[in-house]
């Protein structure tokens, strides 16, 4: 484990190294680009305030790319039983995929008043889509010899799903989640941002740049990179526990 | 002569009525009545009629894309007919299939990476769990049996492709079906693999009493492994010729040294390009 972590930290050390040598050999002025040497005290200096916001965003980012997904599982799998059930959900899908949703955000917090419902809302939308592209194709990628097999022995619909096609799917589904992270936070930043909670990375990030606070405003811009390294952490971790049988966790290359 | 040459259409017509008796349901396990299965305009199998008796290892071996494997999807119920009769274990093919009556060994060995070989072997199981046989049975005695005893917890990926044929082996005789419907299954592997997996297959049907149909593309295979081999001709099949094996069982791979294996093996070739001719 300390050997994969390694490398990873050689390449972000050596990133603010660069940045940190640019901004001082250059002498760049602070409002221009700050020193992450600039920011990282800020940050320490006001480590509470931005764990708790944090805290917030990453809840916001969680809960709304769950029930993202939860819906595309659902969706995705009516979509890889009917061809018609495909055609018709395509282009409402595609649609949600590439409205810029900071357009309809102020709306959204009208509707749902503001706080977290609009931000798990927006976020389960916008990482939505392409969960459940991400659903059919992996559904539609299932074995053909065991759908075969299972047709053999009169296995119902619920059963082809649950044992093969779900299954099935999950290599996609991990890969479309590491791109969904960085989409679930923005998104959950970006509503923050937009509702009058005043709470999240999203709330002190909005304030930061309406007041000019350049340090605050770089300061929720390093949580949410930090933020963001510690999702996909995860999700590698998880995705080593739940697919283990896959070509891609093996450790030797075969 | 052992060799009975058959032409398809030389077979007697029993009615329908008939075949369903009591009396032929314990007989045969599959029968044939004019069989036609077409796609489309295309015929692919034209009036096949055809009884294999209960307890038998038949095989069908044919050119490619003679329609061998659309008609075991027939016999399997996942195809069905365009005309003629045909029972499965004395009741339709589709009844067959819903009662879990025939067991099915893909060409591909179509195990689920993500299940271990214990778990794929229990595959058919526990799909459908409702109708599961009498006779089925847990597959870790039959996994021994097949030398995979060290590999219950493996998964697919960590075996070679003999032994991933052999889990779908167990796979399907684990579910205790007395028809046992194999699609080229050993055609993926090497021949020093193929030559083990007849000798491990003789061995796992031979005193249980389960009916086979095999599609093969081998000789050797066929020969060494059938008491009956059908050979088919080109699109749309029929049987032109009906050869009996007499090799004695049990068999053990030197029956591969028999002459008379040699012998068997020249006329199944004979009758193979006895049926390609135009």
């Amino acid at each position: 484990m300390s050997k994969r972590l390694f490398a990873p930290l050689v390449g972000i050390v050596g990133f603010l190294a660069l940045w940190e040598a640019v901004v001082r050999v250059g002498d760049v002025r602070p409002f221009v680009l700050r020193a992450p040497s600039r920011i990282v005290t800020y940050l320490a200096d006001h480590f509470g305030d931005y764990a708790s916001a944090a805290w917030v965003t990453a809840q916001h980012a969680l809960i709304g790319s769950v029930i993202g997904l939860l819906i595309a599982l659902v969706i995705g799998s009516g979509m890889a039983a009917s061809r018609f059930a495909e055609h018709a959900a395509q282009p409402v899908l595609t649609l949600l995929q590439v409205t810029p949703f900071v357009a309809y955000i102020a709306s959204v917090v009208l509707w749902l008043g503001s706080g977290t419902r609009p931000a798990v809302f927006i976020v389960a939308l916008v990482c939505m889509p392409a969960f459940a592209f991400a659903t059919v194709d992996g559904m539609r990628s299932a074995d053909p010899a065991a759908r075969e097999l299972l047709a053999s022995v009169d296995a119902s619909r619920w059963e082809v799903l649950w044992r093969l096609r779900l299954p099935s799917a999950i290599p996609s589904l991990f890969t479309t989640a590491r791109y969904n992270v960085g989409l679930a936070l923005i998104a959950s930043y970006l509503v923050e941002g937009g509702n009058f909670a005043n709470e999240g990375l999203g709330a002190i990030g909005k304030r930061a740049a309406a007041l000019n606070e350049g340090d605050a405003l770089w300061g929720a811009i390093f949580s949410m990179a930090i933020l963001g390294t510690i999702a996909l952490l995860l999700l590698s971790l998880l995705q080593r526990l739940v697919m283990g049988w896959h070509v891609s966790q093996r450790t030797r290359p075969t | 002569m052992d060799v009975a040459m058959l032409a398809a259409g030389l077979h007697s017509h029993t009615g329908w009525g008939q075949f369903t008796s009591l009396h032929s349901v314990r007989m045969s396990r599959i029968e044939l009545r004019d069989l036609t299965k077409s796609f489309g305009d295309l015929a692919i199998v034209d009036t096949l009629s055809l009884d294999i008796r209960s307890g038998s290892f038949v095989s069908v071996i044919g050119p490619s894309g003679c329609g061998k494997t659309t008609l075991l999807r027939v016999i399997a119920g996942l195809e069905p007919a365009s005309a003629g009769g045909i029972t499965v274990d004395g009741v339709s093919p589709r009844a067959a299939r819903s009662h879990k009556r025939v067991a099915m060994v893909p060409q591909q060995p179509g195990l689920l990476p993500w299940r271990t070989v214990y778990e794929n072997a229990r595959l058919l199981l526990d799909v459908n769990r409702r109708a599961n046989p009498a006779e089925a049975t847990e597959p870790t005695a039959l996994l021994h049996e097949v030398g995979l005893g060290g590999f219950l917890d493996a998964y697919p990926h960590e075996l070679s492709g003999g032994m991933q044929q052999r889990v779908a082996l167990v796979r399907a005789l684990t579910l205790g079906a007395p028809l046992l419907v194999m699609d080229e299954p050993f055609a993926a592997l090497d021949e020093i693999t193929r030559s083990e997996m007849r000798t491990i297959l003789n061995r796992l049907v031979e005193g249980r009493g389960v009916t086979v149909l095999f599609v093969t593309h081998s000789i050797a295979e066929a020969v060494a492994l059938s008491d009956r081999v059908l050979v088919g001709s080109p699109r749309p099949t029929a049987i032109v010729a009906d050869i009996t094996i007499d090799l004695p069982r049990p068999r053990s791979a030197d029956v591969e040294d028999d002459p008379r294996f040699v012998e068997l093996c020249a006329d199944v070739r004979h009758a193979l390009h006895q049926g390609m001719k135009p």
